[in-house]
C-alpha cells in the first residue's frame, strides 16, 4: 500500500471490506475496481419483500483525488434502471447524502444500504414528475445538478 | 500500510486456530481507535465534543472544505477547532498540542463555500435557477444539452406511452418558443 495517495488508501480499505463483509444484496465487481480504484461498479438486488424484489441494478461510482472529502458521483447505469420518484430514467439520483449532506465519514458502503432503503420505502413505482425535461437539458455529471431535497418520505 | 493489510488476510484466513483469534482480538481493538475519515489508527489524535476521533490533518482538512458549515462528519453536530480536544497517550514524546501542527492553508488553495441552501433557486441571479427548472437562464440550458459531447442523446420514447406524449409536448412548445423569438429578432 505504499506510495498510494490518501484517497486510494481508504479506497483500498474500503473495498477489502466490502468484499470481506457485504451487506445483504450487495456486491462489488472486482475486477473493475482493481482496474481503477476510482472507478467501481457494484451489484444490488431489490430487497425482499419490497417493490424491487427480483430485480437486479448496477450502481456506477466514481471518485474524485479529493475523496472522501468529495462525495462520490453516483449513478445507476445499465439497462435497469429503477423507476422511483427519486431516480431519473438516465441513472441520476435525487439523494442528499450524495451532494450537500455528505460527510466524510460515509462510505460506499453507508451510500449502498441508503440507497436499498431508499428503494425499499417506495409505494409506487414511478418516475419523477420531470423526468422528461430533467433528462433532455440536465449535466452529465449529477453532482453540477443542483438538487432539491423536498420530500423525505420515500 | 502493507503490514496492516497482511494481517488482515491472515486473520481472515483462521487457520491457526489460538493465534488468529488473539490477532482477531487485537485488530479489533484498533479499529476503536480508527480515524472516522481515513480508516487508519488516528495519528496526531483529536476528540470532539461529541466524542467521535479522527486524525488532526484529517478532521482540519474536513473543516476546510466547508468553513461556514462546520459540523462533525459522523453526528453531524456542530464541531470547530477550538471545540476538539487533543488527545496525548503515554507512547506520544512530544506533548505537544497537535492543532498547533498543520498550517492553515495558503488563501489560493482554500475552497469556496458552498453557496446557501436555505432557498436554493429563489434568487433569478444564482445559476441554481436553471438546473432545477430549465427556463430560468436560457442560453445555460441551450449550452448543456448541446455541448455534451461524447454523451449520447437518450433514446425516444416508444410510440403511445405517456412519455412520448410529453415528449412530443415539450418539442412543441420549444419549436413555437423558437419561431416566436426569431420573429421578434426579425421585428427588433
Amino acid at each position: 500500500m505504499a506510495g498510494m495517495s490518501p484517497s486510494e488508501r481508504r479506497l483500498q480499505k474500503e473495498l477489502m471490506s466490502l468484499i470481506k463483509e457485504p451487506p445483504p444484496g450487495v456486491s462489488v465487481d472486482t475486477n473493475i475496481a482493481e482496474q481503477n480504484l476510482l472507478h467501481w461498479v457494484i451489484h444490488m438486488e431489490g430487497a425482499a419483500g419490497t417493490l424491487y424484489e427480483g430485480e437486479r441494478f448496477q450502481l456506477q461510482f466514481k471518485f474524485s483525488n479529493k475523496y472522501p472529502f468529495d462525495s462520490p458521483e453516483v449513478t445507476f447505469i445499465g439497462n435497469n434502471i429503477p423507476v422511483h420518484p427519486h431516480v431519473y430514467s438516465n441513472g441520476h439520483i435525487c439523494l442528499s447524502i450524495l451532494t450537500d449532506d455528505w460527510s466524510p465519514a460515509l462510505s460506499v458502503q453507508s451510500v449502498c444500504l441508503s440507497i436499498v432503503s431508499m428503494l425499499s420505502s417506495c409505494k409506487e413505482k414511478q418516475r419523477p414528475p420531470d423526468n422528461t425535461f430533467y433528462v433532455k437539458t440536465c449535466n452529465k455529471n449529477p453532482k453540477k445538478t443542483k438538487w432539491w431535497y423536498h420530500d423525505d418520505s420515500v | 500500510m502493507a503490514s496492516s493489510a497482511n494481517e488482515d488476510v491472515k486473520g481472515s484466513t483462521g487457520d491457526e486456530g489460538h493465534n488468529s483469534e488473539t490477532k482477531d482480538e487485537e485488530k479489533k481493538d484498533d479499529s476503536i481507535f480508527e480515524c472516522n475519515i481515513c480508516l487508519d489508527t488516528a495519528r496526531d489524535a483529536v476528540v470532539s465534543l461529541c466524542g467521535h476521533l479522527f486524525c488532526w490533518p484529517c478532521l482540519h482538512q474536513w473543516l476546510e472544505t466547508r468553513p461556514n458549515r462546520q459540523v462533525c462528519p459522523v453526528c453531524k453536530a456542530a464541531i470547530s477547532k477550538e471545540k476538539v480536544v487533543p488527545l496525548y497517550g503515554r507512547g506520544s514524546t512530544k506533548q505537544e498540542d497537535p492543532r498547533e501542527k498543520v498550517p492553515p492553508r495558503p488563501a489560493g488553495q482554500r475552497t469556496e463555500p458552498e453557496p446557501g441552501t436555505s432557498f436554493p433557486g429563489f434568487g433569478f441571479g444564482d445559476n441554481s435557477f436553471h438546473m432545477s427548472f430549465g427556463i430560468g437562464a436560457f442560453p445555460f440550458g441551450f449550452f448543456t444539452s448541446t455541448f455534451n459531447f461524447g454523451d449520447p442523446r437518450p433514446a425516444a420514447a416508444a410510440h403511445g406511452t405517456h412519455q412520448h406524449m410529453e415528449e412530443q409536448f415539450l418539442s412543441k412548445i420549444f419549436l413555437w418558443l423558437a419561431i416566436l423569438f426569431l420573429t421578434w429578432l426579425l421585428m427588433a
